[in-house]
């Protein structure tokens, strides 16, 4: 291995400031970029032993594969619309996973009578579910077209995938807005479940605030012309 | 030939040097710029994120194996990566043959 042949400690030194310096540029969930590092270190050791073993000199070897690899910038950005698309893949996730939680808890609470029931009198209690349920098919439709479907559907673009995180994290904020405003025109007693549903709504309006910005920013250091891959 | 030709088609290059077998990530560049003549001369570095879009597309998997001490991560083609291949063969194929039929002056192949 690249380790045991690897003496020279400039040259190992090399190596270690060129992946430092990819590191510092890489911007994406953070076990996602460790995986990308130490998958790009392994190809690098891989590429310095090839040179080595056609009887390059070490440090030579080291520098040929470096500029075989490219420059850190160029690699960085080859990784952008990857990591911006992972980025926004876990975000969306996160919200189909926290989202019914926060739902159940609004549902429990802002009930029609029992004797009310249809689909109707749910959505004449809850005015918002329409807007949840568009929120809902908006992160199945950004999962699926940047995920395992995009063979079958048009594939969704990292700036794009982007543009669909922020839109989700604003709808859900909107609906989280309505459903507090919901709860305090109602005549329901204050109880430990309104609590438990507007704080929970009140972390999310935080995290979707957050999610905005976020991807807004992420979106705008995309290099031009990241519509996809080819 | 010019780079930028093979890169259009690099999807279908990545999975067809993987219907040879599992491969680490560096030796399927380095398959791949062996099998082109050299003609592919990306960025080795900036193969990898098309290698990710791919597992992300479900076409190929990975796994991470501890090879002398080091970790390093595996690609094998997937059932639908397999189909994938096929169709872009296919298409391949009926376009280098439209092309060549044009470009070359040769005839056109009729259908039986």
């Amino acid at each position: 291995m690249a380790d045991d042949r690897l003496n020279n400690r400039a040259a190992q030194a090399q190596l270690d400031a060129y992946v430092g310096e990819l590191a510092a540029r890489l911007r994406g969930p953070r076990r996602r970029r460790q995986r990308v590092l130490a998958e790009l270190r392994d190809g690098l050791d891989g590429a310095v032993d090839a040179r080595i073993t056609d009887g390059q000199p070490e440090a030579q070897a080291v520098t040929a594969a470096i500029a075989e690899f490219g420059s850190p910038e160029t690699v960085a950005e080859a990784f952008g619309g990857e990591l911006a698309t992972a980025y926004a893949r876990r975000t969306v996730a996160a919200y189909v996973v926290t989202g019914p939680l926060v739902g159940i808890s609004w549902l429990l609470l802002l009930q029609p009578h029992p004797w009310r029931t249809g689909l109707i009198a749910l959505v004449v209690a809850i005015p918002v579910l329409p807007l949840i349920a568009f929120a809902f098919a908006a992160a199945a439709t950004t999962l699926a077209t940047t995920g395992r479907l995009m063979r079958w559907l048009p594939e969704a673009s990292p700036r794009r995938a982007l543009s669909a995180t922020a839109a989700l994290a604003a709808l859900v904020l909107a609906a989280d807005v309505a459903l507090i405003a919901t709860y305090a025109r109602s005549d329901i007693a204050v109880q430990p479940l309104a609590i438990v549903a507007i704080s929970a709504s009140l972390i999310r309006i935080g995290c979707g605030v957050a999610t905005i910005c976020h991807a807004v920013a992420r979106q705008r250091a995309l290099p031009e012309g990241t519509h996809g891959h080819q | 030939m010019r780079p930028e030709l093979l890169k259009g088609h690099l999807d279908a290059l990545l999975l067809a040097v993987l219907d040879g077998g599992p491969r680490h990530g560096y030796a399927i560049i380095e398959a791949l710029r062996s099998a082109s003549g050299g003609a592919l001369d990306l960025p080795t570095g900036t193969v990898y994120p098309a290698l990710h879009r791919l597992e992300r597309a479900g076409l190929i998997a990975s796994d991470w194996q501890t090879v002398g001490g080091r970790r390093r991560r595996a690609y094998h083609l997937t059932a639908s990566g397999h189909a994938a291949l096929g169709e872009q063969r296919a298409v391949w194929e009926q376009f280098s043959t439209a092309v060549s039929a044009v470009l070359g002056g040769r005839s056109w192949p009729t259908t039986a």
